[in-house]
């Protein structure tokens, strides 16, 4: 485990030589050892090519590179920070909730389209995560910055969850989601219960909820 | 059934009974709920005449169905409290959700609300059941008793519950109109029997700046 909660907003990672860490640039709030930090200009792994693709896509939060032996400590803004543990799977993501992440893992950016077409798209602009996603595969730890705390909800074949899109945080696993309305009439007289839209997670994984629903 | 997860999420276990919950403070549910808007102020015409004049603008939705709902409102801290026929005074931006049996209305505060920076009027939360009250940190109760009466900042009050009076206490003196007050120029205090929730923060209030 390379990150240890030292207090809900607050998280510790070990480095040591040979294994990389990827964190928000700026994240950094004290170091023990021989830690170096570069800026990252690729904004994280892949080549160039996946590089413009967040370029593009907006998942280009600025990114650095953690190397060397020692401890640092990261937090950012004073929000909730959450450690999730991959094992295999892949954890879907918006780039600026990423505090920081294990080099071990694979970073993508995920074309919200693809997951569900046009609705997919609009689910995206609903829920602001815009068009593109990241993803993060394989095997290690990552730390996911929430407002308030963050509460994990399993998703099981037989039961969907419906999150509210300003609450979502993240998901892993095979879990397919899709934008559910429940508009009625009654939010067209302005008379709505201030739940219109809601995002439907099926299949198997989890879903990670925050306390609020304010974005970061 | 309300259960705390965390002190910043309420899950409510639901078989088919309803719970009446702020506007908008769902963040996640599983099963099948059906999301419907009520109004705040009690129910029914007299309900509506009343927030029409007092302008308390508490909007609460209708949650029913099967399954488990989890509520939260920007992080704040989620406090349990348990009616047992006794009435609960909450400030309606403090109130987050009720059991739907629990009748819901409107009451006047008089000088109180205004120094509180809430307006004239708060909400009551009555009969038997739970209900979940938020505060900026988490809430003390503190107990008032016939021999010991509690004095609190307009500021940092909730809620209360149980058979309690309660004054205006004002502090002003010669020095706060010079602007040399304390801070503390106002109070609420409280008499009788019953529980006061005071949260670890204050409000904006008139009272806090001179």
């Amino acid at each position: 485990m390379a990150f240890r909660e030292l207090n809900p907003k607050m998280v510790e990672a070990t480095v040591a030589p040979g294994q990389r860490l990827f964190s928000q640039r700026g994240a950094m709030l004290a170091y023990r050892g021989e830690v170096s930090f570069t800026p990252d200009l690729r904004g994280g792994q892949g080549g160039v090519m996946s590089m413009i693709g967040r370029r593009v896509a907006n998942e280009d939060t600025p990114l650095m590179t953690v190397e060397g032996s020692g401890t640092v400590l990261f937090g950012y803004g004073g929000h909730h920070v959450q450690v999730i543990q991959l094992a295999g799977d892949t954890l879907y993501v918006e780039a600026d909730r990423l505090l920081a992440f294990e080099g071990t893992l694979e970073q993508g950016t995920v074309f919200l389209g693809a997951q569900g077409g046009v609705m997919g798209m609009v689910r995206g602009q609903v829920s602001g995560q815009g068009l593109f996603t990241t993803s993060l595969k394989g095997h290690g730890a990552v730390a996911v910055m929430a407002h308030g705390g963050v509460i994990e909800i399993p998703v099981t074949p037989q039961r969907p969850v419906h999150v509210d899109p300003q609450a979502y945080v993240a998901h892993h696993g095979e879990v397919r989601n899709k934008l559910s309305t429940a508009l009625g009439w009654r939010d067209m007289v302005g008379r709505g219960s201030g739940e219109a839209f809601q995002l439907e997670l099926s299949g198997s994984g989890a879903v990670y909820v925050q306390a609020s629903e304010e974005k970061l | 059934m309300f259960r705390l997860q965390g002190s910043k999420v309420l899950a409510v276990d639901m078989t088919g009974d309803a719970v009446k919950a702020k506007n908008g403070s769902m963040v996640a549910y599983d099963g099948q709920m059906a999301f419907k808007k009520m109004s705040g102020g009690g129910e029914g015409l007299r309900g509506m005449v009343t927030r029409r004049l007092t302008g308390e603008q508490m909007t609460v939705m209708e949650v029913k169905g099967h399954g488990t709902c989890w509520f939260a409102d920007r992080a704040s801290e989620i406090n349990l409290v348990g009616l047992q026929g006794d009435k609960l005074y909450v400030e309606s931006s403090n109130f987050l959700a009720a059991d739907a049996g629990l009748r819901t209305g409107t009451e006047f505060t008089g000088l109180r609300g205004a120094s509180q920076g809430n307006g004239l009027f708060t909400t009551t939360v009555e009969g038997h059941g739970q209900a979940a009250i938020m505060s900026d940190g988490p809430a003390v109760v503190l107990r008032v008793s016939a021999r010991y009466p509690l004095t609190v900042d307009p500021g940092a009050y909730v809620a209360h519950q149980g058979n309690l009076r309660q004054s205006f206490q004002s502090g002003v003196t010669f020095r706060t109109l010079l602007g040399e007050g304390g801070g503390e120029a106002f109070q609420i205090r409280f008499e009788g029997d019953g529980l006061v929730y005071v949260q670890p923060s204050e409000r904006n209030t008139i009272a806090g700046d001179v």
